[in-house]
């Protein structure tokens, strides 16, 4: 029997792409906060938008859903045999989809091991495809420690990588960390890099570092984030700057993000300095900060 | 040499009982698991300090140090329950031995009120996330309702090691609450690749929540540690020997029970029948009790008995019963040894003058059997040996200057390694380890170097004279028949490819020690 021939045409109806996004740095640096003003800013452009919270503290989400904690995966998991993820999803400002991964009580058991169970947990259910989604956001703990954190880049679950990092060398040194992890798995269908989200850039010196690092690590800055009282004032409120003060020059900001975010297309493997190129290049800026301090040299960044 | 902030020189073998668990062997010893060459290479290089263990990058059999026979030790412990906390896998491997010893029957004196008493915790994926605590808590329970024992043993797996489980929290919150002594032991598999670490955890869990202070002296006793591959008949024989000069032997920690753990405080000795098994036993006993210890030599072979005797008799101040007990022994023994000898003469004859013996030793083995392959007047041109550490450096340097220099493969008897050295030395007799890698396709001699405790009919015994002569005998009656080669060349193929066999080193598929891959 000869071969059926196809036609190149299928009746379902084409897939939507989904997006899926990590976003990963330093502990503090502002991530949940850059997370959920991007995820906002999204839904405002019309798209489905989930925003997953991969930090035991589960607290990513909070500010999308009034400043309230929601029951986590590893709650329910805990407290079950089975989890249906629709449990573990609860809709926050304009319908974003909030899931928070969870973790074990302080000090006990495996929080690596917990990430990639409630990862899978949600990847197994196809409850994307279910929602309709658009974007996937994950906010992923601090630095990579382990290979559960890594669990978003690797395996093809995100496709892009976006760090959140200030100017300052702790920040640059966990995003450093989070390149070379994403170069490990480059090769293995991992995510890759969608570049640098520049946060509490204030001053011409703290955007010639960030700009530095990128150009030296063959990335890109893809939004410089100033640092905002509007910020602080709706976060205590319990909301995002996108909710709270929409009209805020610091909103945007966020705005300008997602529509970044939004055109992002091809994402790259960085090059990650290694430990000691790194101190060299802190200590070169070490060196011209003092100069810039003592108004030897005017930097370029100055101008901003 | 490692100081403290004052300057003072830290002693490496210090046994910190306020620690949970024990330096692993490779910390306090340089432990290795490879080596090829000269024994007196491996002596000089542990001595200048540039031992180096290297890597394999094809490795087909190995035991952890949870389940290389640590397991199946601490199972048979009479009136003691055992908690494996782990998946549920990390119990399988010591379950064989149920039936191992059921060969030794009661009737030899095994006693009756032995079985295995043991649980596992089965971590699984939501232990793993959430911590395992409440399942060992369960556990210790359990253990107690069930077998009422007076020690619940709680052995750590790799899983309880990775998500760091606090199971001295466990044992601290419910210590007095359960009537049993607990006793924590560290031998998560991935803390060493050094077997022995296991049984230095094992001693140390038992010198930190089992042995009791003393509360009198027991003159008359004697600790021995009787490692698992010596046999029923050679506790028989050792309390033969010591019950002839007034003392008896407290055997630990086979079939024993959890008061013999509790008195060893009392004894007015620890003697060794494997010094590398029993050393750090015997140094805490010293350290804490003051109970006095020796590591060398073994009750096996002729004079080595006679040496292990008098060691005794001049630590306890019985030489002149030890003499007269010696003089005795040999009118009896050593005939027999003469009559196994002439044996081996003629097997020799017959074989070009010559009869080459190649076995698979532990350390311990390593230092007391060579020296009785030499009193049966059989040559070694080779030993396999488990592992290494320095701990029995002085050992084997006095063992050099009594047999001469020998080859060495320090190999976890990887059977590849094993089948290639046996094609290469090629052996008149090759002995090798129940359970591990051997070389059982040949046309030349093959039998076992011992029964791991499966074997307690007199024929298996190897410690003391009458341990000797019966494996001496063993061994001369192994060189009469050859069916069991015969059968094995007719009937099954060779599982390597003759390439194998030529390559020039057994180390083939080892890194370097400078991490530099060897060319292949």
């Amino acid at each position: 029997m000869a071969p059926k021939k196809t036609t190149g045409k299928t009746n379902s109806k084409p897939k939507k792409k989904l997006k899926q996004i990590a976003i990963y740095g330093k502990g503090g640096i502002g991530k949940s906060t850059t997370t959920s003003n991007l995820s906002a800013a999204l839904s405002d452009l019309g798209y489905k938008v989930m925003q997953f919270g991969c930090d035991p503290k589960a607290d990513s989400t909070n500010t999308l859903r009034d400043g309230s904690y929601i029951p986590t995966i590893l709650d329910l998991l805990r407290e079950k045999g089975r989890v249906e993820a629709k449990d573990a999803i609860y809709e926050g400002y304009n319908g974003i989809y909030c899931v928070e991964a969870g973790g074990p009580s302080p000090g006990v058991g495996c929080a690596g091991r917990g990430i990639i169970t409630a990862v899978q947990l949600l990847k197994q259910q196809n409850i994307y495809e279910e929602l309709n989604l658009d974007y996937v956001i994950y906010d992923v703990l601090g630095d990579v420690v382990c290979g559960g954190f890594a669990v978003p880049i690797r395996e093809g679950i995100a496709q892009h990588v976006f760090t959140v990092s200030s100017s300052d060398f702790m920040a640059i040194y966990a995003a450093n960390n989070l390149f070379r992890g994403i170069q490990k798995y480059s090769n293995a269908g991992g995510a890759l890099l969608g570049g640098v989200i520049a946060n509490s850039v204030s001053s011409g010196y703290q955007k010639s570092i960030i700009d530095d690092f990128v150009l030296q690590t063959n990335t890109q800055v893809l939004q410089y984030v100033p640092r905002s009282i509007t910020v602080t004032q709706s976060e205590l409120g319990g909301k995002t700057t996108i909710e709270a003060a929409p009209d805020s020059e610091q909103a945007k900001i966020y705005r300008e993000l997602a529509k970044r975010v939004e055109a992002h297309e091809v994402s790259t493997t960085p090059v990650p300095l290694d430990p000691l190129q790194l101190r060299a290049w802190a200590n070169k800026w070490s060196d011209q900060i003092l100069a810039v301090e003592r108004g030897d040299v005017r930097s370029a960044g100055a101008q901003i | 040499m490692t100081k403290d902030f004052d300057g003072d020189v830290l002693d490496p073998n210090y046994i910190n009982l306020a620690d949970n668990t024990c330096p692993t062997r490779e910390q306090r010893a340089n432990g290795i698991n490879a080596f090829n060459g000269k024994a007196s290479e491996l002596v000089e290089k542990a001595k200048n300090g540039t031992l180096r263990n290297c890597e394999r990058d094809f490795q087909q059999n190995s035991g952890c140090i949870l389940n290389f026979y640590l397991t199946v030790r601490v199972a048979t412990i009479r009136d003691a329950a055992m908690i494996i906390h782990a998946p549920v896998g990390c119990s399988a491997p010591a379950a064989i031995y149920r039936e191992v010893f059921r060969r030794l029957y009661t009737a030899m004196n095994k006693p009756m009120d032995f079985d295995f008493h043991w649980l596992t915790t089965n971590i699984g994926e939501k232990d793993v996330i959430y911590g395992a605590a409440d399942k060992l808590r369960f556990a210790i329970e359990e253990a107690e309702r069930r077998y009422s024992p007076q020690a619940i043993f709680i052995l750590t797996s790799c899983t309880s090691g990775i998500i760091g489980e606090d199971v001295e929290g466990v044992v601290n919150e419910l210590a007095g609450k359960v009537k049993a002594s607990l006793v924590p032991i560290h031998c998560e598999g991935i803390r060493s690749r050094i077997i022995q670490t296991g049984y230095d955890a094992f001693w140390h869990g038992i010198l930190k929540y089992l042995v009791k202070p003393p509360t009198k002296r027991q003159d008359d006793m004697i600790n021995v540690a009787s490692m698992l591959s010596y046999t029923w008949q050679d506790r028989v024989e050792i309390a033969r020997l010591l019950g002839k000069i007034g003392l008896r032997p407290n055997f630990i920690p086979e079939f024993a029970k959890v008061e013999d753990f509790e008195t060893m405080s009392e004894a007015a000795l620890t003697a060794p029948v494997c010094p590398t098994y029993t050393d750090y036993l015997s140094r805490g006993l010293e350290q804490e009790y003051k109970v006095p210890y020796f590591l060398y030599p073994s009750p096996i072979g002729i004079a080595n008995t006679d040496e292990w005797l008098r060691t005794i008799g001049r630590m306890l101040h019985k030489e002149k019963e030890v003499e007269a007990l010696i003089l005795e022994e040999r009118a009896h023994w050593v005939p027999k040894m003469d009559a196994i000898r002439r044996g081996f003469d003629k097997v020799k004859e017959a074989n070009g003058g010559d009869f080459q013996v190649m076995g698979s030793l532990g350390q311990g083995r390593l230092v007391t059997q060579t020296p009785f392959f030499h009193e049966l007047g059989v040559t070694t041109p080779v030993a396999l040996c488990q592992d290494f550490d320095e701990l029995l450096l002085e050992d084997v340097e006095h063992l050099l200057k009594r047999v001469g220099d020998f080859d060495i493969i320090v190999n976890t008897f990887q059977a590849a390694e094993v089948a290639h050295t046996a094609r290469k030395y090629n052996p008149d007799m090759i002995l090798s380890c129940p359970f591990q890698g051997s070389a059982y396709k040949r046309e030349k001699g093959m039998t076992r170097i011992h029964a791991l405790r499966g074997d307690g009919r007199k024929w298996s015994a190897q410690a003391g004279y009458a341990g000797a002569v019966a494996c001496g005998s063993f061994l001369l009656q192994a060189t009469h028949n050859m069916a069991f080669q015969n059968t094995m060349l007719a009937k099954t193929g060779d599982p390597y490819k003759e390439w194998w066999y030529q390559q020039p080193d057994p180390y083939f598929f080892h890194k370097k020690s400078d991490g530099r891959e060897e060319a292949v």
